[in-house]
Order: structure tokens, then C-alpha cells, then sequence
């Protein structure tokens, strides 16, 4: 699987501890919560392999983004895979694979969110190594500006 | 901001490194489509493949030159995806970092 984006945390608890929490409404929520008042989560989730996540989440009953998972791999306390598909405001959706790894580690857990395309362009990419095409867009960009 | 081009379309156009080289070069000014056949050693119709898809993720842009079709980057569209990646990587770090914060204070109590 090709992963562009990864994102690593170290928890202060245990695998287990992280994957259930991960798992659980109480978790999911905070994953998806924000401080802000009045900030919505509504998630629901069947946790089985083929089972959908729902998650819509945002500021107001008005403004309601859309996460929807379907749960690939399920290998507690190790390893979670989602097909996701994020709707925006606008209705405009994004399909994604979403990896998320437990890994003990001193104690801890480092917990990975990796973030796939399902294409088999990227796939073979990958394996060439070449740089991934977020950073290179920004590259892309970066150098555009100034001439703007 | 109107987004005109789902993106689903735009990460497609860039998933391809000869798409991303495309932009690269583009990035430097306008080209034909014979001037970038030329350093990847595609044929002109390869290239025309790659603009296309480009082209319909409004990344960018052609237009016909006399007898050549010139190509340069969609700079709106570009800076579009910058943005939103910008703060999907916003948006995926504050959820670690909430949900980190969470697991710990339950563990603690």
C-alpha cells in the first residue's frame, strides 16, 4: 500500500488501550471534536470487517461534513485499514485509504494515521521512490507565487 | 472559495510523475506540446494523453498558437489544492492530538 501522508503520535498507554479507545464512541468523538461550542459529532460505527463508520461532524446543524469508513482490516491492537470517502460542504467527496497503526514502543504507543491512494499509478510510484505528490504540488506552487 | 474541478479529479491528474514533471515545466512558463514530448521522450500524443487529464482537472490550460497548441498551468486550481491540503493536514493532525489527549486523561483517572 502506498501511503503520501503519515502522521505519528506518541500516547502514554498501551496498544490495547489506544485501539479500544480508538474503536469506542467516546474516542471517536474526541478524534473528531473540537472545543468550539455547539461543535457536532454524530458517529456510528460497526466494527467488523466490511462494517461502515459514519462520522458527521462540523459547526452547526448547517454545516455538516461527512466521513464514511468501511473497515477493511481489523487486527486488534496492531492495525486498522478504512476506504474512506470524505464529503465536503459543497457535496464534493474524496476517496482515500486510511491506515492506522499501534505500535508499542518504550511503554507507549506510537500510533501511525497513513493516508493511501487506491490507485495503481501511485502504487507503482512508490515503488520507483519517488517524492510524494502533495510536497511536489507544493513545490509547484511555491514557485508559481512569486511571479503571481 | 468555488471549487470548480472536483478534487478526486485533481489528485488523479497529479498521481502520475509525468503529470507532476508536466507541471514542473510549466511552472517555468508556457510550452507547447512538442517542447515537453522533449525531454521525457514521450511522443506527441502521449503527451497530449497527460495534458488532458490535466486540462480537465483545470490544472491547466491550452490553447491553439498558430499551428501549435501551447499549454500553461491553471494557477487558481493550483493554489486551490495547495490551500486544501494546507488544512486537511491541519485537520488530521488536531485529530491526533485530541484523541491522544483523551486517551491519557482517561488513563489517568
Amino acid at each position: 500500500v502506498t501511503h503520501d501522508l503519515e502522521f505519528t503520535r506518541l500516547i502514554d498507554a498501551t496498544p490495547e488501550e489506544v485501539f479500544d479507545a480508538f474503536t469506542d464512541p467516546q474516542g471517536q468523538e474526541a478524534f473528531y471534536g473540537q472545543d468550539d461550542p455547539g461543535w457536532i459529532v454524530e458517529s456510528h460505527c460497526d466494527l467488523r470487517v466490511g462494517g461502515v463508520w459514519t462520522v458527521d461532524f462540523g459547526p452547526s446543524r448547517h454545516e455538516l461534513y461527512r466521513h464514511r469508513h468501511v473497515f477493511q482490516v481489523i487486527d486488534r491492537p496492531r492495525r486498522l485499514v478504512l476506504a474512506s470517502t470524505e464529503t465536503r460542504l459543497d457535496g464534493s467527496s474524496f476517496h482515500t485509504t486510511l491506515e492506522f497503526r499501534f505500535e508499542a514502543q518504550d511503554g507507549k504507543t506510537l500510533m501511525t494515521m497513513a493516508r493511501g491512494f487506491p490507485t495503481v499509478e501511485l502504487r507503482d510510484e512508490h515503488t520507483r521512490g519517488l517524492p510524494n505528490a502533495f510536497d511536489r504540488l507544493e513545490r509547484i506552487v511555491g514557485r508559481q507565487r512569486p511571479s503571481d | 472559495v468555488h471549487y470548480t474541478a472536483p478534487l478526486d479529479r485533481t489528485f488523479f491528474a497529479l498521481s502520475d510523475p509525468t503529470r507532476r514533471r508536466i507541471l514542473e515545466l510549466l511552472g517555468h512558463g508556457p510550452a507547447t506540446i512538442s517542447e515537453l514530448a522533449e525531454p521525457f521522450g514521450l511522443t506527441l500524443n502521449g503527451v497530449k494523453k497527460h495534458v488532458a487529464v490535466l486540462e480537465d482537472a483545470e490544472l491547466v490550460t491550452t490553447e491553439k498558437v498558430g499551428r501549435a497548441r501551447e499549454c500553461r498551468l491553471g494557477p487558481a486550481e493550483l493554489a486551490e489544492a495547495a490551500q486544501w491540503i494546507a488544512q486537511y493536514r491541519r485537520a488530521w493532525e488536531g485529530r491526533l492530538d485530541r484523541f491522544a489527549n483523551h486517551v491519557e486523561q482517561r488513563r489517568r483517572r
